[in-house]
């Protein structure tokens, strides 16, 4: 440790001033770099559209009524945190996670705020509501680069499809989420083109791969700079054929060999199901897995549809978490559920709309973050008292993302090259929330 | 096709505050007018994050302090001293507008967005003077500037952060800023009069030249005022590099060209004035010019595309082989494969100029127009779910229509753009029932046809164009007149019948005046319409005159980018001076042509595909590996779905039952995207309930690898006992003639003799059977990048 900061210093010395501050910031999160801990996978549950941060981690009793809202807090097991009324088994486990309740943003709509959150960079250019862009790596698609993936299984997985912003930007398409679909409580649920077809054995697979290298002798330009799409081709198809031959990937998606019990403990909806295969997947040793969790655009019937949808929410990230500490796998798992941004204080009834919502609100939102050897039974952070910004320990993405990058073994500060030769820095702030160290 | 992207969110629909139409307002994000909800208190920092929006710093992602925290404290520049410099006194416009955009006080989060922050409302980045100039002085009863006490002012005392301001503190006391700000209160507030100079320029010194790699430059930027006057104003502006990997720019003006060759565009941003600074970045090895001169040459697109290489020290690729060329050309040209029988005819054929032979075969073929059609279907179609599947199918049989007429394109948009009638009868009035308002189909329109993209100057001046809020009224104006009626839209069925017509009057008004405009051409002049008459008429007269270039190359680029993997510009339908096209001569003269020829694509497409240009070989040399713009080799491309889906077809001899179609009918004949296919959804087709519905995706991924081995559609069509390898298998063929077959009918060429040998050698094996062997090569076929990308 004495010669590496000597060898910065000296680096330092002989570059000049500019680069001290550089290398300050690196040795900073070079320290909070969990050294002898074992990297942490990551279940990241994507509330898509922007879950409201009132009625879920952040109640606000005390506000007046157009802000406060129709539900109630409850106390958790942890003295002094209150969390929605409807989210019961999420209170009798706080000690368990992590609330933030002070990240925050500009980019007020759906694609920019989902590109921010879900990268750690802002949109480099005016971003549409509806949008699907990508300027810069995903979290699950730095982890599939720098995490080794479990034999014959990808290392990033979206269920049931992409999020917005999910992509790997420059690190290139394979690094992209293998996408899941369908539905896992279906009993005749499987992973669909992952099987050989009917009538093919595994000798005819074999022998049909080696055909195709008599076959395929389309010349490659490997350089990069060329930039040659088939090259990309190779690794999917080298990629499909480990899934489909490897026993252990087969394996991790059989959901039907999980228990009744267990299965019901989930909650026998997709969501649930999914959140289930998840924990499977994560066992199997795959590093990050997004639960695409969409709807949470809530600017009508706000109320109405929380009623009904937190509860089982609630269920399956509670069960989620405790599957996985029964199992022994929360101190290296992450389970950590957020959207792109939290929603405005004052609720409001859109024009045509018979019931009122909140609309979109970048300047306040609540992530839980469970696991990873998160401390847990936490607040970090606090908005005001009407929940119009964070004004206690004001945090941005980046310091999220650096979070999970560095309890992923991932260095947050790490240089990528874009295939044109550019360097970019992994996150330009990167700077953990150490209270979640 | 690539282009027109369209941002239409069902879910958001309703929600925007935007003026006229708050319906179906396009979203841009740069501002909060297109997040309407994230009013409020912003965080300070959060008002400079987006302030530097369009800075490079944010572009450049090497900058190690773009975080929010850093940002507030590394940009806060002083805009200028100019007032001092210039011994004027402070003016409004010139002077205070200025340091209310370099920090960020009337930027997208805080008080430039449109209900503006606490009560104090600014134009986004400065747009409307007249506004600014009210807002601070006359509003809320003139309490944001005291003139008896102006340091006392609320708007210095908020800026300095002496009293509690939500954007945090701006400016220091006795900052040159600061003191401008005093003294302009001090005096009055002094506006600019008519005899005043009014900024007429901005402009960059020094005059562009070619860089050398790693080569630094100082820009200068420069307002020109209309008393000739003149500031440096390099300090306040804003940059942007359109390919920062090749030539980076600094939030100061310094540019710094990248290790590779290319051509960049600088773009530096004052007071709603735009300049540019384009540049080259040439190979460093010159190459002999012996070697462009010895280049084969067919028309004027060989003479350009080498003059291009030849200043970028880049030599074009070799031509490539009659069964390369064939393939791309069936495929280019009628979106499929040429049968065994094809192949083996041209490949046998001796003739010397079999390949425009083939070209001209090729564009008389049927299949033509529904590949044709089936890529403008992409920038056309609607979501079914809204405007009605009947709609969907009457449009869709319209442009096929056109395209089996071979119609003249001018002729084409007009059909589209003077519509009117039954959306039950004819098909080109369906885009009008989708975009029901004049500035719903008028950003369509524009970017569509003209490659000038209008969404943002809706709400406030382009940020990257001369285009504002007049320029987009007035020219929605166009479409003023449009009427409609019978049943109008009821999502998701929406199946009733409805009439387009022309109004005998009708008006868009300006959202902040209120006043009616008189329709007027973009970067034209109003154009006055007569009771009566249908002012989109004046409208294509205008497009499609030689007044307005960018109709014609917005047309051939299109075009140029389905054969080529990439337009001359790009992205297609983007044409604007801060980003150029990579062969500027190029298109102009690929325009004039398409104007000199009417306007047949037919005739386009063969000048193109007569050009050695378009039969270069994918394959590069030690000069163009890194070329992606300049057209110095072919440019490999994934098959679009439907042809893929068409082309195994084909191949295994079997047909693909569509629901709801008649037998027979192919995956490029398909009229929506409601069709269900895995193959074509997996290759990405684009999907209407995607936003913007008309992407489609050019990638290969794992899904799309596995499909191919795996999905239980495919593998019966390999096995199929009527298919092309039990008939193979069955015949009497040798294992030679079999190989042989398989890949004319795959590759669409002939095996060489190593590949036969190796193959047929399989047959001689004691426990092949023969049957099982056929499929599996077949399948190894359609399983190979020879047969899944255009090479």
């Amino acid at each position: 440790m004495l010669r590496r900061n000597l060898l910065q210093l000296g680096v330092a010395g002989l570059a000049g001033g500019s680069f001290a501050n550089l290398l300050q910031l690196r040795q900073a999160s070079a320290a909070s770099m969990p050294s002898n801990k074992k990297p942490a996978s990551c279940i990241l549950i994507w509330m898509d559209g922007g879950p409201t941060h009132f009625e879920t981690f952040d109640p606000k009793p005390e506000a007046p009524v157009e802000i406060r809202g129709e539900f109630q807090p409850i106390n958790t097991n942890v003295q002094g945190i209150q969390i929605c009324e409807h989210l019961p088994q999420l209170a009798s486990i706080a000690h368990k996670y992590a609330i933030v309740r002070s990240v925050c943003h500009n980019q007020g709509n759906h694609g920019a705020g989902n590109h921010y959150m879900m990268t750690g960079a802002p949109p480099r250019i005016p971003v549409g509501c509806g949008a699907f862009v990508s300027f810069h790596p995903s979290l699950g698609s730095v982890a599939a680069k720098e995490r080794p993936a479990p034999h014959g299984l990808p290392p990033y997985f979206s269920m049931p499809s992409m999020s917005r912003s999910g992509g790997p930007n420059f690190l290139g398409a394979k690094y992209a989420p293998f996408v899941v679909g369908g539905d896992p409580s279906n009993k005749h649920f499987r992973v669909r083109d992952v099987e050989l077809p009917s009538g093919i054995s595994d000798d005819r697979f074999a022998s049909r791969r080696d055909l195709r290298h008599l076959v395929d002798r389309l010349p490659r330009f490997s350089d990069p700079a060329t930039a040659d799409p088939v090259v990309a081709v190779d690794e999917f198809v080298q990629q499909g054929i480990e899934l489909i031959t490897t026993p252990d990937a087969q394996k991790a998606f059989d959901i039907h060999s999980e228990s009744d019990a267990t299965r019901d403990a989930y909650g026998r909806n997709s969501f649930g199901q999914r959140a289930l295969l998840a924990r499977r997947l994560v066992e199997a040793g795959v590093p990050f897995v997004t639960l695409y969790d969409g709807g949470w655009d809530h600017h009508s019937d706000l109320f109405g549809a929380l009623k009904t949808r937190l509860p089982s929410w609630d269920q399956t990230v509670a069960a989620l978490i405790n599957d996985l500490d029964q199992r022994g796998l929360l101190e290296t798992t992450m389970v950590i559920a957020l959207g792109e941004f939290g929603r405005t204080p004052k609720i409001s009834t859109l024009p045509g709309q018979a019931k009122a919502g909140r609309d979109h609100w970048a300047n306040a939102m609540s992530i839980l973050f469970a696991g990873g050897s998160t401390p847990g039974g936490q607040v970090i952070g606090a908005t005001d008292r009407q929940g119009h910004s964070a004004c206690e320990r004001i945090l941005a993405p980046e310091n999220f993302v650096s979070t999970v990058y560095l309890k992923m073994g991932i260095d947050p500060d790490k240089v990528y090259y874009t295939p044109s030769g550019r360097p970019t820095h992994l996150v330009s702030d990167p700077t953990p929330i150490k209270e979640l160290m | 096709m690539q282009g027109l992207s369209r941002k239409r969110d069902p879910k958001t629909r309703g929600l925007s505050p935007h003026f006229l139409s708050p319906r179906f307002a396009k979203k841009c994000g740069v501002c909060p007018r297109c997040s309407p909800k994230n009013a409020g208190t912003v965080p300070a920092f959060l008002a400079i994050f987006l302030a530097l929006l369009f800075s490079p710093k944010i572009a450049l992602a090497e900058e190690p302090n773009t975080s929010p925290a850093n940002a507030a404290t590394t940009n806060t520049s002083a805009a200028h001293a100019s007032a001092a410099a210039t011994a004027q006194p402070t003016k409004f416009e010139l002077d205070i507008q200025p340091i209310l955009t370099a920090r960020g006080c009337n930027s997208g989060p805080c008080h430039g967005k449109s209900r503006g922050q606490n009560g104090f409302a600014l134009s986004l980045l400065g747009f409307d003077s007249d506004m600014d100039f009210r807002s601070i002085v006359t509003d809320a009863r003139g309490r944001r500037v005291t003139p008896a006490a102006p340091a006392d002012s609320l708007l210095l005392q908020k800026a300095t952060a002496n009293l509690p301001h939500g954007g945090g503190k701006k400016l220091e006391i006795d900052s040159p800023d600061y003191q401008t700000l005093l003294q302009w209160i001090q005096s009055g507030f002094p506006r600019t009069s008519d005899s005043d100079p009014t900024l007429t320029q901005v402009s960059i010194s020094p005059a562009p030249k070619p860089l050398a790699p790693g080569e630094e430059l100082n820009l200068k930027v420069t307002a020109t005022y209309s008393d000739g006057s003149a500031r440096d104003v390099t300090l306040t502006s804003a940059y942007q590099s359109n390919e920062p990997a090749v030539l980076a720019v600094k939030p100061d003006g310094k540019i710094r060209a990248g290790s590779l060759p290319g051509e960049a565009t600088i773009m530096a941003r004052y007071m709603g004035n735009i300049a540019t600074w384009s540049s080259a970045i040439p190979r460093p090895d010159p190459v002999d010019p012996k070697i462009y001169a010895q280049l084969p040459r067919k028309n004027f697109i060989d003479d350009l595309v080498y003059e291009r290489l030849s200043q970028l020290n880049i030599v074009p690729s070799k031509p490539a082989s009659d069964s390369q060329f064939l393939r791309r050309a069936y495929i280019d040209v009628i979106g499929r494969q040429p049968s065994r029988e094809e192949t083996r005819s041209f490949l046998q054929d001796p003739n010397p100029n079999k390949r425009y032979a083939l070209i001209d075969a090729l564009l008389e073929r049927p299949e033509y127009a529904d590949n044709w059609a089936n890529k403008w279907a992409d920038l056309l179609r609607p979501n079914p779910y809204r405007v009605g599947i009947k709609a969907v199918l009457s449009l869709d049989t319209w442009i096929r229509d056109a395209f089996r007429q071979n119609i003249p394109y001018d002729q084409f948009v007009r059909g589209i753009l003077t519509a009117r009638g039954s959306n039950w009868k004819n098909g080109a009035v369906t885009i009008f029932r989708d975009r029901r308002e004049p500035e719903e189909i008028v950003t369509m329109v524009s970017q569509l046809f003209l490659g000038i993209r209008m969404d943002c100057a809706k709400c406030h001046q382009h940020p990257f164009e001369v285009y504002g809020q007049h320029d987009f009224y007035s020219f929605a104006a166009f479409f003023s007149r449009v009427g409609f009626k019978g049943t109008g839209l009821s999502p998701p069925i929406s199946g009733g019948e409805e009439t387009v017509l022309v109004k005998s009057s009708g008006e868009v008004r300006h959202p902040l005046t209120g006043k009616a405009l008189t329709p007027k051409t973009l970067r034209g002049s109003e154009v006055p319409i007569a009771e009566g008459q249908d002012p989109r008429e004046k409208l294509v007269e205008w497009m499609i005159s030689e007044s307005n270039p960018t109709f014609a190359q917005v047309a051939v680029n299109r075009v140029w980018a389905e054969l080529f993997g990439i337009g001359i510009v790009d992205p297609v339908d983007d044409l604007r001076a801060t980003n150029p096209p990579s062969n500027p001569k190029l298109l102009d003269q690929l325009a004039a042509h398409f104007r000199t020829i009417g306007f047949n694509q037919k005739e386009l497409l063969r000048t193109i595909l007569q050009s050695h240009v378009y039969s270069l070989s994918s394959e590069p040399n030690e000069t163009n590996r890194g070329d992606h713009r300049n057209f110095s080799r072919h440019y490999r491309q994934r098959l679009r779905a439907e042809v893929l889906a068409d082309a195994i077809c084909d191949i295994t001899e079997t047909t693909q039952a569509y629901a709801g179609t008649p037998n027979g009918t192919r995956a490029m004949q398909l009229w929506t995207v409601r069709t269900e296919s895995e193959l074509l959804d997996a290759f990405g087709r684009p999907d209407p309930n995607q936003d913007p519905p008309c992407e489609r995706i050019p990638e290969s991924t794992v899904v799309q690898a596995l499909h191919l081995m795996n999905a239980p559609a495919i593998a019966s069509k390999i096995t199929d006992e009527n298919g092309l390898a039990k008939r193979l298998a069955s015949s009497e063929m040798t294992p030679s003639q079999i190989v042989e077959d398989l890949y004319l009918a795959s590759f669409s060429r002939f095996p060489d003799p190593n590949e036969l040998s190796d193959l047929v050698s399989e047959f001689g094996k004691p426990n092949n059977d023969r049957r099982k062997l056929v499929e599996d090569i077949l399948w190894s076929m359609l399983n190979s990048p020879e047969f899944t990308h255009k090479d």
